[in-house]
């Protein structure tokens, strides 16, 4: 780096109010002091957040609408009880995040060619974006509302088949296919 | 019981119980510390331990007993352990002179066999320790010879405070002054750069600030011509006009401002917070620490506060001062009074209005954004101190011109109304004068400076190499 491409900035000139600092002070402590009285009024709610959660509040009352709400993935099952995937890689093609990893293989049903021996999404990597859903043709890979997913290693969010067939298991009742 | 009350002195059973209350409220104000910063960014704060988050001081303390007490490999092991118990150690120390109740007179009636020859040399001998006799013992003598009985009525008083020091303003100032040593030494022992950097950054604050801090309370001592802090709080307890009470913020509001200002930088927080910019020196001097030796520096951070507070509270609030607290024996001297509830009472109101003082100090560390070093050391030396001195020069003309016409105020040196009304409009004037001041001053030097620093790029001359052996 050379002197000549240092950009010396001078300071604005402060007026003679602001070089008491104390109007501004004054202004900055009015400011917080709003800010308490908010939230100790309960003019601005906090939301106690395991216990209270905002599917549970009008959405008005800044309540969240979970109809709409993409959150993990789930792999659908058909009435037999099988897997609905058809490995047609349609989803891992659209997923701009490249986040689903499907292996097929030839299917032991008579009624479609492939099935996914494996079906791995990296939640981790995933933008929650639905293109997988949007593109799937047997509506097998859907988005659930489940978003308060955890795990204690980057290993274990990366949700196998099995895990995705778990999740359909769980939120089947709330939101059929 | 009654040889208790009348051979152990009361300074004994206030230090245990003020001490006690101030160490345990350190806790608490952590607490309400985090409140406060939740509040202002729109949360609720800690919640979860107890009702209200009540039970997270006692948590928390049980971590910093349970945690690793860690010291880096290369930190100086007597220095390191020293300083938070230097700052600890200063900052009880300084507790001692608050006056937390005014004076307690006591009237106390003994007997004893046969007759005496001093009834003074008695009532002395039961007398505790630090009190004052005040008048003549009254002795009455019943019976005779051998069945003789002597009643002596005495009267004692003693300040409610843990030590009536003449120069207690003064000591307050250079206890506090210490406590600079333990950041500084803090710094040092850690054997960190970062630590090192917070330690000097520490000590350019805490000195700077000091001269202005000094010379604000020197503005009150010229009023009262007393280092006393009791006698300053009770020359504040009486009333203009009966109503309004005769504190020193009314009086002198800009030293009000000047000391608060040099409180919070003595403090070391936000906005001076310098010492410990977490953006830039991680965590400053206490860096390098963990468990209960940072707990140390963190509780005395906190109890630093409640000392320089009540000091506040002291010089410009009345201190103890409430309307209905005034004494019962002497109209003179309203800090006199018979009855031990008062005095509680009073110190009750002292701590509250210092708790007060405590919630500025936090509500303005959640509002405003840190200094910068060079701002710091400008505001200090080129803003506080001659605005300072120039307080200290007004309010001596004001007390010269004035005290000398005022009856009442050469009578007993308290500030009377007409003097109030000369101090507060000599107080506007000198914020004219300041304000026209400022811009007549030369501009500061230009903080883009170049500094030669061996070795850089602004360092023109080539770096001496070490001559090799």
């Amino acid at each position: 780096m050379k002197d000549s491409d240092v950009i010396v900035l001078d300071e604005p000139r402060l007026s003679v109010a602001d070089q008491f600092y104390l109007p501004q002070v004054l202004v900055g402590l009015g400011t917080t002091m709003k800010h308490m009285f908010k939230v100790l009024s309960g003019t601005d709610i906090v939301i106690q957040y395991p216990e209270e959660r905002r599917e549970d509040m009008p959405v008005e009352q800044g309540g969240m609408l979970l109809r709409t709400y993409r959150g993990v993935h789930r792999l659908n099952k058909d009435e037999e009880g099988r897997v609905k995937c058809v490995a047609c890689f349609m989803c891992s093609t659209a997923c701009p995040a490249r986040c689903i990893h499907i292996e097929a293989e030839e299917s032991p049903w008579q009624d479609r060619e492939k099935y996914p021996a494996k079906f791995d999404i990296d939640e981790l990597r995933c933008i929650y974006c639905g293109m997988c859903e949007e593109a799937c043709p047997v509506d097998a890979i859907e988005l659930t509302s489940m978003y308060d997913i955890v795990g204690l290693t980057r290993q274990e969010m990366i949700f196998d088949k099995e895990k995705l067939l778990r999740i359909f298991d769980q939120t089947v009742e709330d939101e059929p296919m | 019981m009654s040889w208790i009350e009348t051979h152990i002195p009361a300074w004994v059973f206030i230090a245990f119980i003020a001490h006690g209350a101030i160490l345990g409220t350190v806790a608490y104000l952590i607490l309400l510390e985090r409140k406060i910063a939740a509040w202002t960014q729109d949360r609720l704060g800690p919640n979860r331990v107890g009702p209200f988050g009540l039970l997270q001081p006692i948590a928390d303390g049980l971590k910093m007993l349970l945690k690793e007490d860690y010291r880096p490999a290369d930190a100086d092991p007597r220095l390191f352990t020293l300083a938070p118990a230097l700052m600890m150690f200063v900052m009880i120390l300084s507790i001692a002179v608050l006056p937390w109740g005014g004076t307690k007179q006591t009237t106390r009636t003994i007997q004893v066999a046969g007759t005496i020859d001093s009834a003074t040399a008695v009532a002395e001998q039961n007398t505790p320790f630090g009190a004052t006799l005040i008048g003549t013992p009254i002795v009455q003598t019943s019976g005779e010879d051998e069945s003789a009985k002597s009643t002596i009525t005495y009267t004692y008083r003693y300040a409610f405070q843990i030590a009536n020091l003449n120069i207690g303003v003064l000591y307050i100032v250079a206890i506090l002054s210490i406590s600079v040593y333990g950041v500084v030494v803090g710094g040092w022992a850690s054997n960190n750069k970062y630590s090192f950097l917070g330690g000097l950054r520490a000590t350019a604050n805490m000195i700077s600030y000091e001269v202005p801090l000094g010379l604000s309370i020197l503005t009150i001592v010229v009023m009262y011509g007393s280092l006393n802090l009791a006698t300053i709080v009770e020359a504040q307890s009486h009333y203009w006009f009966g109503v309004i009470p005769a504190w020193n913020i009314f009086t002198q509001p800009l030293a009000f401002f000047l000391f608060l200002t040099c409180i919070h930088a003595e403090a070391n927080r936000a906005p001076f917070d310098i010492a410990e910019a977490e953006q830039e020196l991680v965590g400053g001097y206490h860096t390098e620490y963990s468990a209960m030796r940072f707990g140390l520096f963190f509780l005395s951070e906190y109890a630093g506060m409640i000392t320089t507070s009540a000091v506040c509270v002291a010089l410009f609030f009345g201190g103890w001062h409430l309307p209905g607290l005034g004494g019962n024996v002497d109209p003179a001297h309203p800090s006199v009074t018979t009855s031990l509830v008062v005095c509680v009472l009073r110190a009750l109101v002292f701590f509250v209005k210092t708790l007060i003082i405590i919630g500025i100090f936090m509500w303005v560390r959640w509002s405003l954004p840190r200094f910068r070093f060079d701002q710091i050391m400008n505001l200090a030396w080129r803003a506080m101190i001659p605005m300072a001195l120039v307080m200290l020069l007004v309010t001596a003309t004001t007390l010269y011109l004035f005290g000398p016409h005022d009856e009442a105020f050469r009578a007993t040196g308290l500030i009377t109304w007409k003097m109030a009304v000369a101090l507060l409009i000599a107080n506007a004037v000198m914020l004219v004068i300041i304000a026209a001041g400022a811009a007549l001053l030369p501009a500061a030097p230009p903080t883009n400076r170049r500094v030669r620093v061996l070795g850089s790029r602004f360092d023109q001359a080539p770096a001496a190499v070490p001559a090799t052996a």
